[in-house]
């Protein structure tokens, strides 16, 4: 029988490894915080095998009469949030350098779980930054500023609401897109902007894939070759998404009749 | 020059709000950012190849990265993944794009090549900084230790 000390820990281990996994960590950071909080509640034996879609963890007490538990988390759906990364580093090094109790480092993780992204016209806002300054970077001028502005804050708008209702990643990369050229296509016709290649450029940077990219290099790094090669393929499935979203959105624009 | 750094600040600042990164690190955030693309436009203006210029700029945007999470006592990801945004070459895939479109396969191997080298020069950039530092790392823990005996 697994005593209630040990189920806590497994608790509270694997909900900080979701957590983290969730928000975009690297593997070999979610493997060592587990470690470390068993650890911490003087768990000899642990050994953590943690992938992007699921983390096992096995845990012994390591006395005579003790039996071994094994358990498994899937983990399902992803979206980047560095401040939860940021607060898990710090809660994790908290729990096993003062002796905070189990329920309490439960409550701080159900705190921490809880923490919201930024308001969502924030982040509009924050797409509209991201996308008028790249069409500034690529030689736009300042009519292609507030072009890419207005569809970079429409597209992102267009893929809070895509992961709303749940579709996958390679639709929304496709829809959005397809969105981003859509507006900046019909906004050049409307004798808007001056240089529609950074408008488009501008507003596909948005959903570019970087995290997984860089995450991608960082796992094989570290020898986790499973993630490193599924964040991989993962990278170059939105990269195709992207290229035909826009590739299909001024195929059809030229198809109706638009000027390009 | 600086405004190409002022414009890579502001969009790796917005970078910063989607990514969710901590108030008191998005204006940090944002100087990688600045600092990666200033590296790879002096690069290109200086006459060396993109791939190149992409390598360079993702190494600045490593290494700061990491003298920031070591100063700030914070994962290095919060910096690493705004910061390397700029870099990542969407401009390559929309050109690509487009050469798909026209039916010019000579363009689209020549630009399609370039896009998949940029996105390999800044995964081995990221490669060999973190080897790099941590072999560093581990060098300067052994001799502290020895000299400390």
């Amino acid at each position: 029988m697994i005593n209630q000390m040990q189920k806590k820990v497994l608790i509270l281990a694997l909900r900080a490894g979701e957590l983290m996994m969730k928000s975009g960590a690297e593997i070999y950071r979610v493997e060592d915080t587990i470690t470390r909080i068993c650890k911490a509640c003087k768990i000899p034996y642990v050994e953590v095998f943690a992938t992007p879609t699921g983390i096992f963890l096995s845990l012994d007490e390591g006395s005579e009469d003790s039996d071994m538990h094994t358990f498994i988390k899937r983990i399902k759906g992803s979206s980047i949030d560095l401040e939860k990364i940021s607060q898990i580093n710090h809660f994790s090094r908290e729990f096993t350098s003062t002796d905070l109790s189990i329920d309490a480092g439960l409550s701080i993780l159900k705190n921490i779980a809880g923490s919201r992204p930024y308001p969502f016209l924030l982040r509009v806002f924050g797409a509209a930054l991201v996308s008028s300054f790249f069409a500034l970077i690529f030689q736009g001028t300042i009519k292609d500023f507030f072009c890419a502005f207005f569809a970079g804050a429409c597209s992102y708008a267009l893929s809070v609401l895509l992961d709303k209702i749940e579709t996958n990643l390679f639709i929304r990369g496709f829809c959005c897109c397809a969105a981003a050229s859509l507006i900046a296509l019909s906004l050049f016709s409307m004798g808007l902007g001056s240089n529609l290649n950074s408008v488009i450029i501008g507003s596909i940077m948005i959903f570019l894939p970087g995290v997984a990219l860089t995450n991608g290099v960082r796992d094989t790094l570290a020898g986790d070759m499973v993630s490193g090669s599924s964040k991989g393929i993962e990278a170059v499935i939105i990269a195709v998404s992207i290229a035909s979203g826009v590739g299909v959105a001024i195929k059809l624009w030229t198809l109706l009749g638009g000027v390009f | 020059m600086i405004w190409a750094f002022l414009f890579a600040f502001c969009s790796t600042v917005g970078f910063s709000i989607l990514f969710h990164v901590p108030k008191k690190h998005i204006a940090s955030a944002g100087l990688v950012g600045g600092l990666g693309w200033l590296t790879y436009t002096y690069f290109i203006a200086s006459g060396s190849g993109s791939v190149l210029a992409c390598f360079a700029g993702s190494c600045i945007v490593a290494i700061i990265s990491d003298l920031f999470s070591r100063a700030f006592k914070d994962a290095a990801t919060i910096f690493v993944i705004p910061g390397i945004l700029p870099l990542v070459p969407g401009a390559g895939m929309y050109y690509t794009m487009l050469a798909i479109l026209e039916g010019d396969i000579e363009k689209t191997a020549s630009t399609g090549t370039e896009t998949i080298l940029m996105a390999g020069s800044i995964a081995v950039a990221l490669l060999v900084v973190a080897s790099v530092t941590k072999l560093l790392a581990q060098t300067g823990r052994k001799l502290l230790t020895y000299f400390r005996r």
